[in-house]
């Protein structure tokens, strides 16, 4: 008898184990009840089991309700460990589908079933949302109504070490003969350092030397139709620049295997003395830790002057950004949300994050924490908001000043899915080439051979398609 | 025969009972998500029945003008892990083996055991440091012996066997341990006949351990053909580069790109589904090759 209940409490122990794991079914949506509405969210590290979300979430939620005159319940929806994009595509598969969902890749599958709502009419309606989206953002939206994105773009900025620019002549470069001077005079004076390195390609120099080149856009016109600016003769020009950049020690040796951990790492330890940062409070954290390892800031510079000069930001569609979900009982509401979010009340709890943590109120004055640096906005950066303190340092804020000046539309469009095998062959292709171009293992002369050979695999049809795309 | 089939559960019914969780486990977990794989052959629809859509994801995966290249670099790699990973573990574990100290054969087998905790991750970081051009380690020592210090993580000619190298330094203690337990099960009495017959330690290893431990070779490198398809998504995932990609892209990360990170989880399972019938077909073919020149198999 004995030996029948050591067997059965094992096997209740070991039956807890295969089943642990198990979710808690949570496939409640929008509850339009009498008195409380809930509105499911999910967002990218937005998890209800951090207590500073669960905090912001109380403080918005109290706010939202004076705004929209209804009690609601705002209610944070843990996304699995692991990849954003794929860990949220397999929920919204298993049928929990919230509200409010954010997305950063991964949304055409979805809106093509018709599970997002087109957000034209509400946008159009909403005074708030018209006065602080971008122009940018209208071009976007109307191309593809489902995401809403109120943030700036994402375009990266030169920042160079001050001290080493200041050797160099204090002299902000225009042309790309400019900048090849500064970088010279910089490698003159620190031969042990490369001046500039990047992560794993040329991605983030792009943003500044495309336009001067003329790589004005994704898809540009050459002999009177579209090409696609990786293969055209702009793009020709550009790498034998990088080459000679490469060539001479400007250019970091390892880029390709750098990640933006050691990215920062080789600008704090003067490995290198130039970077490429995203606009805006990731300018200020590059200054901030730059300061505190070496005592000297960056100094922000404008993209190259040349054929062209700008960033180039896509009008195609938001890359990312929130969506409602077609299986909300009460859409408006939600939209109402995220115009509340946008709004100067919103702002300040999404910018500033938790009084107490992360800013203090003292007599009407506003003072940053320490804590200020680990807080970032978890629904919208508005561009044009002006809170009672700057929630941007002079970097960033210098950053965003080269938005508004240098932002240009990039009229590109979404690959067909039926297509991006052939995009993925032909993506790979370039990233090879230009990776033995510019390091020398391929003359320029070899560009050629890879636009021969990116048109055979495939470039043809899809350059065919982009014809009549414009 | 149904009779004995009853009567050995009822007599050993404490242990069947035993066995149920594990048997659930597998049905719920391995056998009714195989289910879930006619996705392969469906249009995934969020709201909805899916629709069926035949071969139209296969057609998709192979039509792709890499496909071919990344199947090609998926065996290559595989091939090159298999087969020349496969015997180390064993060797190891014979070096061990003749290992008399207690504590010094117990204190290698636990540093051997540690990169096996570590995750791809880790090990990535830690191999792009140790193989940078000029100031790895590696390449240091290269410059100190007047060699010309190479980029591996970006050189085509070497990257396969930075990923066989690290594989070799992350898995080899801890596959040693089924061939270890293995060595450890052979009667003792067999080692002292054959000491006083005159056996040297390699004659012992030869024509005591090897034998003994055969078997469990075969049915190891039986099994590890079931994963053939699996090149190492971790490891490549997180060595690749953009130097290097045409040449270690292989069916899981193309897959997680193409597939997984577009929300195309149909083309994700088609190639999924591929890999598996490859699998199956090896397991199967290779079990009756082995039952046929060794008599030895896995069931």
């Amino acid at each position: 008898m004995k030996r029948f209940w050591i067997t059965l409490l094992i096997l209740v122990v070991m039956s807890g184990l295969v089943f642990a794991g198990g979710q808690k079914d949570s496939s409640s949506s929008v509850t339009a009840g009498n008195e409380v509405t809930t509105i499911r969210i999910v967002g990218k590290d937005f998890s209800p089991t951090e207590d500073v979300n669960l905090l912001f979430l109380k403080k918005v939620q109290a706010g939202f309700e004076t705004y929209s005159g209804q009690k609601v319940n705002l209610e944070l929806v843990q996304v699995p460990d692991g990849a954003y994009a794929e860990k949220l595509n397999l929920m919204l598969m298993g049928g929990d589908i919230p509200d409010l969902i954010y997305f950063q890749g991964g949304d055409e599958a979805v809106s093509k079933q018709g599970l997002l709502v087109d957000l034209t009419e509400y946008v159009a309606g909403s005074k708030v949302m018209q006065s602080k989206l971008q122009e940018f953002n209208k071009q976007r939206m109307a191309n593809y109504p489902y995401l809403l994105w109120l943030a700036p773009p994402r375009a990266r900025i030169a920042l160079v070490r001050e001290d080493w620019f200041t050797e160099g002549g204090g002299k902000i470069p225009v042309t790309v003969d400019d900048y090849y001077n500064l970088f010279k005079t910089i490698k003159s004076n620190h031969p042990d350092a490369f001046v500039m390195t990047a992560t794993g390609s040329t991605s983030r120099m792009d943003f500044t030397f495309d336009h001067a080149f003329g790589l004005t856009a994704t898809w540009i016109k050459q002999g009177g139709s579209f090409v696609y600016k990786k293969v055209s003769d702009a793009e020709k020009s550009k790498l034998a620049f990088y080459q000679k950049l490469y060539a001479e020690g400007l250019f970091d040796k390892d880029y390709v295997t750098t990640k933006w951990d050691t990215m920062e790492d080789k600008l704090y330890t003067n490995k290198v003395g130039m970077v490429f940062g995203t606009s805006g409070v990731v300018c200020d954290i590059y200054d901030t830790k730059l300061k505190d390892t070496q005592g000297v800031g960056l100094i922000a510079l404008p993209p190259a002057k040349g054929v062209g000069q700008g960033y180039s930001v896509s009008t195609a569609k938001e890359t990312r950004g929130w969506a409602i979900s077609t299986t909300s009982k009460n859409p408006e509401l939600v939209f109402k949300f995220l115009e509340y979010m946008a709004t100067d009340e919103g702002q300040l709890t999404d910018r500033y994050g938790i009084e107490g943590v992360h800013y203090t109120v003292d007599n009407g004055v506003y003072a940053f924490t320490d804590k200020k640096s680990e807080w970032w906005p978890r629904i919208n950066e508005v561009m044009t908001y002006n809170g009672p303190l700057p929630a941007l340092g002079d970097l960033g804020a210098e950053s965003w000043d080269f938005l508004g000046k240098y932002v240009v539309g990039d009229p590109d469009f979404p690959i067909p899915s039926d297509m991006a095998p052939t995009w993925d062959a032909l993506t790979n292709l370039y990233k090879e080439y230009s990776f033995k171009i510019i390091t020398g293992e391929y003359s320029i002369d070899k560009f050629d051979d890879f636009v021969k050979e990116w048109y055979d695999l495939g470039g043809d049809k899809i350059t065919e398609y982009a014809q009549g795309m414009f | 025969m149904k009779g004995n089939i009853k009567k050995r559960i009822v007599k050993d019914r404490q242990m069947y009972l035993l066995l149920f969780p594990v048997i659930l486990f597998f049905i719920i977990w391995h056998y009714i998500p195989m289910w879930g794989a006619r996705i392969a052959f469906q249009d995934v629809m969020y709201i909805g029945a899916n629709k069926w859509v035949g071969l139209k994801h296969f057609q998709l995966l192979f039509s792709s003008p890499v496909f071919l290249k990344v199947f090609i670099n998926t065996v290559i790699i595989s091939s090159m892990k298999m087969f020349l990973i496969f015997p180390l573990p064993i060797l190891l574990a014979f070096m061990l083996n003749e290992v008399n100290s207690h504590n010094f054969r117990k204190s290698v087998q636990s540093v051997i055991y540690l990169p096996h905790f570590l995750s791809w991750v880790v090990i990535a970081g830690l191999f792009i440091s140790l193989l940078a051009s000029p100031e790895g380690v590696v390449n240091q020592i290269r410059i100190f012996f007047h060699l010309k210090p190479i980029s591996y993580m970006t050189s085509t000619k070497h990257i396969r066997w930075v990923f066989v190298f690290s594989e070799v330094w992350r898995s080899i203690g801890w596959d040693s341990i089924l061939y270890i337990a293995a060595i450890n099960s052979i009667a003792p009495a067999l080692y002292e006949a054959a000491t006083i017959d005159g056996a040297t330690h390699f004659q012992q290893a030869v024509n005591i351990t090897l034998p003994a431990i055969i078997p469990t070779i075969i049915t190891v490198f039986i099994l590890n053909l079931g994963f053939f398809m699996n090149a190492g998504f971790d490891q490549v995932f997180n060595m690749m580069n953009d130097a290097v990609i045409n040449h270690v892209d292989i069916i899981d990360t193309y897959v997680y790109r193409v597939g997984l990170m577009q929300g195309n989880y149909s083309l994700g399972t088609s190639a999924g589904l591929f890999k598996g019938i490859i699998g199956l077909v090896l397991i199967l073919s290779t079990d009756k090759l082995s039952r046929k020149v060794t008599g030895e198999g896995v069931w």
